[in-house]
């Protein structure tokens, strides 16, 4: 490429240049539109925040009034709960039943291993 | 360096700042105000800090670009939720207002201008429309001197190459 036809190149962008120029918008308009985007007009703010305000205290005022037991949590009678594991079954070993017992003298248990001096 | 002093900077390189953000947002003019208003916000809370590592016109520049970037992302992930039907988003193309107004000639080069690759298009509007030197386009766009010279070399190629192609 010849620096005449760089030159021409040149020509083109600057007249491209002149007409973004001609069509831009001014500085301070440009600025204060920035500046209306970044601040919400108050009152619209103030409103959103009082709506706010208001359902965090209507859900705290529901939840205060509406609890069935207000002192003291929640209570569990220990004697009637029963609960199994459901890893429970790994304890169950074969051969257990001889670490309950207790062992008698001249009667071998039936589920004794014999191979076991 | 002051708010005052920062404003008054951003006056005088608006029009250039404005060219460059069309650049950055292919073309479509009110893109291109958006990410100027968020550049100038970003600049004027303090978000984008001036440093004096480059000069403010390469520094303003890049802040541009990378706005321009951010707010197209947005765009098209907005166009990729369901959200995108309650209101249009810019696509990235010229908008028909802008072409319209511009002049023949100037129409046929954001054309050709269009058919290039972004970087290409970058160095080369950095270069010849800012006339900003091929190290300062360089540092505009994030790269290093040697792949913004090979975007100015094959960009200005393929750019002269469509603008003779397409029929005057």
């Amino acid at each position: 490429m010849t620096e005449r036809n760089d030159h021409d190149l040149g020509e083109q962008f600057h007249a491209l240049r002149r007409e973004d120029a001609a069509a831009a918008a001014p500085f301070h308009a440009t600025l204060a539109a920035a500046r209306a985007r970044r601040a919400p007009p108050p009152g619209r703010r103030t409103r959103w925040l009082a709506a706010a305000a208001a359902a965090v205290a209507g859900v705290a005022l529901a939840l205060l009034f509406t609890r069935p037991d207000r002192g003291g949590g929640v209570t569990i009678d220990l004697a009637t709960v029963r609960w199994k594991a459901p890893t429970d079954f790994l304890l169950a070993l074969p051969g257990e039943e001889l670490l309950r017992a207790v062992p008698e003298l001249g009667r071998p248990r039936s589920t004794r291993d014999r191979r076991i001096p | 360096m002051s708010p005052e002093a920062l404003e008054l900077e951003l006056d005088r390189l608006h029009p250039a700042a404005f060219g460059w953000a069309i650049a950055c947002c292919a073309g479509d003019r009110a893109a291109a105000e958006d990410a100027l208003q968020a550049s100038y916000l970003k600049i004027l809370d303090g978000q984008a800090r001036f440093d004096g590592r480059a000069s403010f016109r390469t520094w303003l520049f890049a802040v541009v670009r990378n706005t321009a970037a951010e707010l197209r992302r947005r765009a098209a992930l907005r166009r990729l939720l369901p959200l995108a039907v309650l209101g249009a988003t810019p696509d990235g193309r010229p908008d028909p207002a802008t072409v319209l107004a511009r002049a023949d000639a100037t129409r046929r080069l954001t054309a050709a201008l269009a058919a290039l690759p972004r970087r290409q298009r970058e160095v080369l509007h950095l270069v010849f429309y800012q006339d900003l030197t091929i190290a300062e386009a360089a540092e505009v766009a994030g790269v290093s001197l040697g792949t913004a010279r090979t975007h100015y070399e094959r960009g200005k190629a393929a750019l002269k190459k469509l603008l003779k192609d397409e029929p005057e």
